[in-house]
């Protein structure tokens, strides 16, 4: 018998696996509305013609990929060929693209882990603090602030924050690195381990390298917590105000525990729950945030593959790569929440060693 | 009667509404407010030369000034509500069917079919929609490509070129004109819909009414339409009316950053975007080019949200008590 955390995060893995092959099917369905024929110029590769293959030739390509076969006969070979790494090649990247995308994730993750390291404490903090006494000065403040959040589109403040932060002050700046700093990087001899500039700056030693990095991020970041700490916070709250009268919470006030103890002993750990499962489900949102902060603020994550994909002649690989490589970030998220959510939650991690 | 004086009795709900109608009236009354004229193209009017780069304050003939090429900013804000007004309705609309018939048809089959579709809808819950815009689009462009046209992307907030050196079959004619976006936006927001009605079909099936509407005879397609259908059709609409003011809000994030789609509001900020910092490094120097499309967007989508919440928290069963 497996250990039962070990069982629960199988399970887990079972359902993104599941969400998985449900989702790989529909987009595999969309592309088989498109003939054959058209088809057939996802998979020839580059330097093969392209636009003027000839008809034999696409003929060959058809027979070749199970291009007129039935579509669960299709559908398993194309898995097959995501399976073996095999995603097609772009043509408006000039690249394949499951290399592309690979290249692209460490700027991604970055700005993705950065924002939630950021939000989620920050949300719970002042979730906890404006629910135990609402209708206080920091309540009002907080509500005023998260009405704001939540109202702002991301869009609009990143337009804001450029113009303000980037062109008027330069404070900030956009993109990932200045030509000067990359220039200067590889003459220094700056060795890429991870691809992660805030993990090999820190490797290397280089203090100079993780600040420029930290100056080209902090909108992006900024732009990306403020929505998504308000959604959170607002749970936060809410939970917290239904809680504070509770029994358990008397009886401890009672007994004579200190108010603060209260909060961080008794009260945060009847939060964490709701709040983290509102994070599970807004995993899409975040993702979608993420690549919406990468293209206005111009950090090459793996956005950038359709923002190529987009800007000219159609590329259905880059796309369909893309949405199967975005499918899978958002699984790993949501994946993730619900592991930190079992280890930080009594109740959870409960349930978790009796099933 | 009590439910509505509830609603009523808060002034979030009268500021949605205010809201959502001063929007209704923008777009209704748009060829009155700001009528169209033989330079205007699609939702966009031009006052002036096209050539001169420079946005202008506001005059007599451009009450909210002009953008850079002489785009009055008014005009395109009040035929915009018009268009994001029908965007928001239509997503709203097209979630609110595929919501109900999958949240009704998995509720009423019940056992091994329900826990398949609602696993379904559970799994385009990790799909982004940013990914889906892209996706879509991209099989439009293949399918037309195929039937001998020549599409080309843009994105300077053109959105797309297409081309045919020939009269375009009747299928490539309509694909060009549905919207990409409306689709996909409508493919990935049913699912909360189809799960609130799922779980109100499974209660009321086993109420004693529909129980003897069955022992009566009743065929499952009756007892759906006229049993089923009218006790969850309230608390569907409702949260399918929340989506009216995020798909515009999302419509016009994508227009922005080029990803397609043809919001109005989305295009004004981004033709607006280079002059927020106005001459002389003011941020206000050049308001009208992004104030107006902002507070616009903004008020849309929180208006929407305002009335939204005020109708769910009427409806719900234990405020009614």
């Amino acid at each position: 018998m497996l250990p039962p955390f070990l069982q629960f995060v199988i399970r887990r893995l079972f359902y993104a696996l599941l969400s998985m092959v449900v989702i790989t099917m529909m987009l595999y369905a969309g592309i088989m509305l498109t003939p054959p024929e058209a088809r057939a110029r996802l998979y020839i590769p580059p330097g093969k013609g392209g636009e003027r293959a000839s008809e034999n030739y696409i003929a060959v390509v058809i027979r070749e990929n199970h291009l007129d076969e039935p579509y669960l006969v299709q559908y398993a070979y194309w898995v097959k060929s995501l399976l073996t790494g095999s995603w097609g090649y772009s043509p408006t990247m000039r690249a394949d693209v499951l290399p592309a995308l690979l290249h692209r994730t460490p700027a991604t993750l970055e700005l993705a882990t950065l924002s939630l390291l950021l939000l989620i404490p920050l949300g719970l903090y002042s979730g906890l603090l404006s629910g135990w006494k609402p209708g206080g000065t920091f309540d009002g403040v907080f509500r005023f602030l998260a009405f704001l959040g939540t109202s702002m589109p991301p869009f609009i403040l990143s337009m804001i924050l450029l113009s303000v932060f980037y062109l008027k002050l330069g404070w900030f700046a956009p993109g990932r690195l200045d030509i000067a700093t990359q220039l200067q990087m590889e003459k220094s001899g700056f060795v890429e381990y991870t691809g992660s500039l805030i993990l090999d700056s820190l490797v290397n030693g280089r203090l100079d390298i993780l600040l420029v990095s930290l100056r080209h991020l902090a909108m992006p970041v900024v732009t990306l917590s403020l929505y998504h700490w308000a959604t959170l916070a607002r749970i936060a709250r809410s939970t917290m105000i239904g809680e504070r009268s509770k029994d358990y919470i008397t009886a401890a006030r009672a007994r004579g525990v200190h108010e603060w103890d209260l909060i961080w002993k008794h009260a945060l750990r009847a939060i964490l729950a709701p709040s983290l499962t509102t994070m599970v489900l807004s995993a899409t949102s975040i993702v979608t945030g993420v690549f919406v902060a990468e293209i206005i603020f111009d950090l090459p994550g793996i956005s950038q593959v359709i923002v190529i994909a987009m800007s000219s002649y159609p590329d259905a690989p880059a796309a369909l790569g893309f949405a199967v490589y975005s499918v899978v970030m958002v699984l790993g998220l949501m994946l993730v929440l619900d592991i930190v959510q079992a280890i930080l939650d009594p109740r959870v991690r409960e349930e978790v060693l009796q099933s | 009667m009590s439910r509505l004086r509830f609603f009523l009795s808060r002034w979030q709900n009268w500021i949605g509404l205010i809201i959502v109608l001063t929007f209704t009236i923008m777009a209704v009354f748009a060829p009155v407010l700001s009528p169209a004229n033989k330079t205007t193209q699609g939702v966009f009017m031009k006052v002036g030369r096209s050539t001169d780069r420079v946005p202008h304050p506001p005059s007599a003939e451009a009450p909210l000034g002009t953008l850079p090429g002489q785009i009055d900013v008014y005009h395109a804000l009040v035929w915009g509500a018009r268009e994001a007004m029908i965007f928001g309705l239509l997503v709203a609309l097209g979630t609110f069917i595929i919501g109900v018939l999958f949240g009704v048809t998995a509720g009423y089959s019940g056992g091994a079919v329900n826990s398949i579709m609602m696993r379904i809808s559970d799994a385009f819950i990790a799909f982004p929609p940013l990914a889906g815009v892209v996706f879509l689009q991209q099989i439009v462009a293949i399918t037309i490509e195929s039937m001998g046209g020549i599409y080309w992307f843009n994105n300077d907030y053109v959105g797309r070129v297409v081309d045919f050196q020939f009269t375009p079959p009747p299928f490539a004619v309509f694909l060009m004109k549905v919207d990409p976006i409306l689709i996909s936006l409508v493919l990935f927001s049913w699912m909360p819909v189809a799960r609130l009605v799922n779980s109100i079909v499974i209660t009321l099936k086993n109420t004693d009414f529909i129980q003897s509407a069955r022992a009566l005879g009743g065929k499952p397609f009756w007892i759906i339409r006229r049993h089923i259908i009218p006790n969850s059709i309230g608390p569907a609409i409702v949260l399918s009316a929340r989506d009216v003011g995020s798909s515009v809000i999302l419509q016009a994030t994508i227009t922005f950053i080029g990803l397609g789609g043809q919001s109005a509001w989305g295009i004004l900020l981004s033709m607006g975007r280079n002059w927020v910092i106005g001459p002389g490094g003011d941020i206000f120097a050049a308001w009208w080019v992004f104030v107006p499309a902002t507070l616009a967007i903004i008020l849309f989508g929180t208006g929407w949200n305002l009335l939204g919440d005020g109708l769910t928290e009427m409806l719900d069963p234990k405020r009614a008590q």
